[in-house]
């Protein structure tokens, strides 16, 4: 048995750990094909909470490394009939998976996977903890734009928004720390942890007080509907003010990134999602290539290939 | 903030008043120099254009009441900026935080700027606005407290109902923080505040609903835990009772909090209540003697902070009704200097010093003031004859409203002048300014 390596959160990762799966992806980018390397291994993609396109993206990402893919939602499996995690995480490995793909309602669910799996488990965004694979994609949409991975050194970053709830915050935070990229934090205290200052960064009232502080990149989050409601936030209205990116905020080669879905008007401005200066569209297109890399990397494929 | 007279454009000299000013230490008889509405000169016999004749009588820093209900918008005919502005000048106050529970209330941007113009236009003295902390005052959605804030709010507050759900109130200071508003809060917990007056000997006699002590002290104590939690800066208004005024004590260092209580609560008990009078009616309620004892030992030891009036105006037919069907509330701007100065000072409980840092250089400090008697401050000052004496009559007050639990009393020291950026906003001895001599 290969010893399978988890991806499961990117709190602690060292710069080489990400250039080591960045550079892998780039690899598979530049050569314009994946090649096989997963070929003959069985990729689970286990989704207890809708998604759509981290789904699609790793679906694809498994496919064309040449993987077979089994993948069971929460409807219509037996995830909807009340098994539980452990339960539908131990039959995919007793089924032979060799990685299996967890999204999940609840912060911690891959790493308990993961106690009680042989297969390598990867985590595909657990409830307000983790979300690596978009941090890694962020990153190298990032790093794409701005000429490579090392260029990111004392880059400026504002991340924006509804951290509190955020996975991706809990993520992309580590990742761009482990790119010695500059972080501050935009958002109200309501959408803070009350302990915010346990991540040691500035804390900014607005995108606007975030330019005054020198970011070139602003990272929105999403805000979900149902912090719409009055309880966190008094309006949409005052929300987007204060902490909606707008094309006005591009000026100068400032970047905006958002992991989508965008809710236009919000957190970003329709003219900012399409301006020159939004990576969006890169973010997408960079999931699959660096899904690729993590489930060739998770499942020991590319040391084997090298052996 | 705002409402700020023009200054006299000559310079004016205060002759021979006793100077008493906490803040900068003055304590003596001495001239104080008035232009281009600051205080420019402190000193004996200072030389100006004009001249006010003020032996025998005290210049204090001018007084601040961080909370009062003008009435505007919507019950102009209980008062308006206009009279709330002329009763509060007439008692000595220069600053003025006015609560949102109006009609509409005040929770919206653009109420906020319609009642920051009007306020400019016709108040008297410095007027601040408070608005409110959640929409309606509900306590459920969040008002939008920074563009409230850019549109004129200094504070906020759900005065007159207190937020219930301390989820919701923990979530209020939250974002009060970050919109960089204090939070003016009104502790009453609805579920045990179900009664008129205090639940005391006097309503158990009488045969009215009573409120207990607890009702203010479970949500003073909830408010105070969420202070501490959330690091929000927080101001109790009105504490009543002992108990309250206690926890107070015991948040001071842990939180960023501030407290006050009322002349009415420091002078009056719940034996008023016996009379049945719809007068009397009040939020919180009149408490026993102790809880009056107990809040004005917290005011003379710091404890509590300062003194705010509640200025609360009710037209007539509001007042003139059984307890039980009367609105609550007490005029208060026209009287709370000398119903402290007779019943504390005089009574003994209440040094004099500790009563104008209670209502002026305490409350001055908190909204931000630069308050004072000394070179370069604000000339924001209050001329008090002592000695006058005075029966408190419906006909003289300048409030549009009546509703005193004082009238017919007969009260000791009184404002005689109050100045606002050097200029006399009150003249209540035909003051006549003397030409150089």
């Amino acid at each position: 048995m290969r010893n399978p390596r988890n991806f499961l959160t990117l709190e602690g990762a060292s710069g080489e750990e990400l250039k080591e799966i960045l550079d892998l992806a780039r690899a598979y980018d530049s050569a314009g094909r994946v090649g096989r390397p997963l070929a003959g291994r069985t990729v689970c993609l286990a989704f207890f909470e809708a998604s759509t396109r981290t789904a699609v993206s790793f679906e694809l990402a498994a496919r064309r490394a040449g993987a077979d893919v089994v993948s069971i939602s929460e409807k219509g499996s037996a995830i909807q009939k009340g098994e539980s995690l452990l339960d539908t995480v131990v039959t995919l490995d007793a089924l032979g998976a060799d990685a299996i793909v967890i999204r999940h309602p609840s912060a911690g669910a891959a790493a308990l996977a993961a106690q009680h799996a042989n297969a390598a488990v990867i985590n595909a965004g657990d409830g307000c903890g983790q979300h690596p694979t978009q941090a890694l994609l962020d990153l190298y949409a990032l790093s794409s734009a701005t000429g490579g991975l090392d260029d990111l050194a004392d880059r400026k970053v504002a991340v924006v928004g509804d951290i509190l709830h955020s996975r991706v915050a809990r993520s992309v935070i580590p990742a761009f720390r482990a790119a010695d990229m500059e972080v501050a934090l935009v958002a109200p205290e309501t959408l803070l942890p009350l302990e915010a200052g346990a991540w040691e960064l500035p804390i900014l009232p607005s995108v606007d007080d975030a330019l005054d502080w020198g970011a070139d990149t602003l990272y929105a989050l999403r805000l979900q509907k149902e912090r719409m409601t009055g309880a966190r936030i008094p309006s949409v209205a005052e929300y987007a003010r204060y902490y909606g990116v707008t094309g006005r905020h591009l000026k100068r080669g400032v970047l905006v990134m958002h992991p989508g879905p965008v809710n236009r008007g919000v957190e970003i401005s329709g003219d900012a999602v399409l301006s020159g200066s939004s990576l969006i569209p890169d973010q997408v297109a960079s999931g699959v290539a660096v899904r690729s890399a993590v489930l060739a990397l998770a499942t020991g494929a590319v040391e084997e290939a090298a052996a | 903030m705002t409402g700020v007279p023009a200054g006299a454009s000559e310079d004016l000299v205060v002759r021979g008043a006793h100077v008493l000013d906490p803040s900068s230490g003055l304590d003596g008889t001495m001239d104080v120099r008035l232009a281009d509405g600051r205080v420019a000169e402190v000193g004996e016999d200072l030389r100006g254009t004009r001249y006010l004749d003020a032996d025998g009588l005290h210049l204090f820093p001018g007084f601040v009441d961080v909370h009062a209900h003008w009435r505007t918008p919507g019950r102009e005919d209980e008062e308006t900026i206009e009279s709330g502005s002329a009763a509060a000048a007439a008692g000595g106050f220069t600053s003025v935080v006015i609560m949102p529970n109006t009609d509409p209330v005040v929770d919206k941007p653009v109420v906020v700027s319609g009642l920051m113009r009007r306020v400019e236009r016709e108040s008297r003295v410095r007027a601040y606005v408070s608005a409110a902390l959640h929409e309606e005052l509900k306590g459920e959605r969040l008002t939008e407290m920074r563009l409230i804030r850019e549109a004129g709010a200094s504070f906020v507050s759900d005065d007159g109902l207190g937020t219930q759900s301390a989820g919701v109130l923990r979530n209020g200071m939250l974002y009060a923080k970050s919109a960089g508003l204090p939070v003016i809060l009104h502790c009453e917990n609805h579920s045990l505040a179900t009664g008129v007056a205090h639940d005391g000997v006097a309503t158990a006699l009488a045969g009215i609903p009573g409120s207990p002590g607890s009702a203010e002290d479970v949500a003073t104590a909830s408010a105070l835990v969420l202070a501490a939690e959330t690091g929000a800066k927080v101001h109790i208004t009105h504490v009543s009772t002992a108990l309250s005024a206690a926890l107070v004590g015991f948040f001071k260092g842990r939180a960023d909090v501030t407290a006050d209580t009322t002349p009415h609560h420091l002078t009056l008990t719940d034996e008023c209540i016996g009379t049945l009078d719809g007068l009397y009616r009040v939020n919180p309620p009149l408490r026993p003697h102790e809880d009056r004892l107990g809040v004005g030992e917290a005011l003379r030891s710091g404890i509590l902070d300062f003194v705010a009036t509640d200025h609360a105006p009710h037209a007539s037919e509001e007042k003139e009704l059984p307890l039980e069907e009367a609105a609550p509330g007490y005029l208060g701007h026209e009287t709370a200097f000398s119903a402290l100065y007779t019943e504390l000072v005089q009574g003994g409980e209440l040094p004099l010093r500790r009563l104008v840092e209670a209502m002026a250089s305490a409350p001055g400090r908190w909204i931000g003031g630069a308050y004072g008697i000394s070179p370069g401050a604000t000339a924001d000052l209050t001329l008090v004859g002592l000695s006058e004496e005075w029966t408190v009559r419906e006909d003289a007050l300048l409030s549009k409203s009546t509703n005193s639990p004082y009238l017919g009393r007969r009260l000791k020291g009184r404002v005689v002048g109050t100045f606002v950026s050097g200029g006399l906003v009150y003249d209540g001895i035909g003051a006549k300014f003397g030409a150089r001599v």
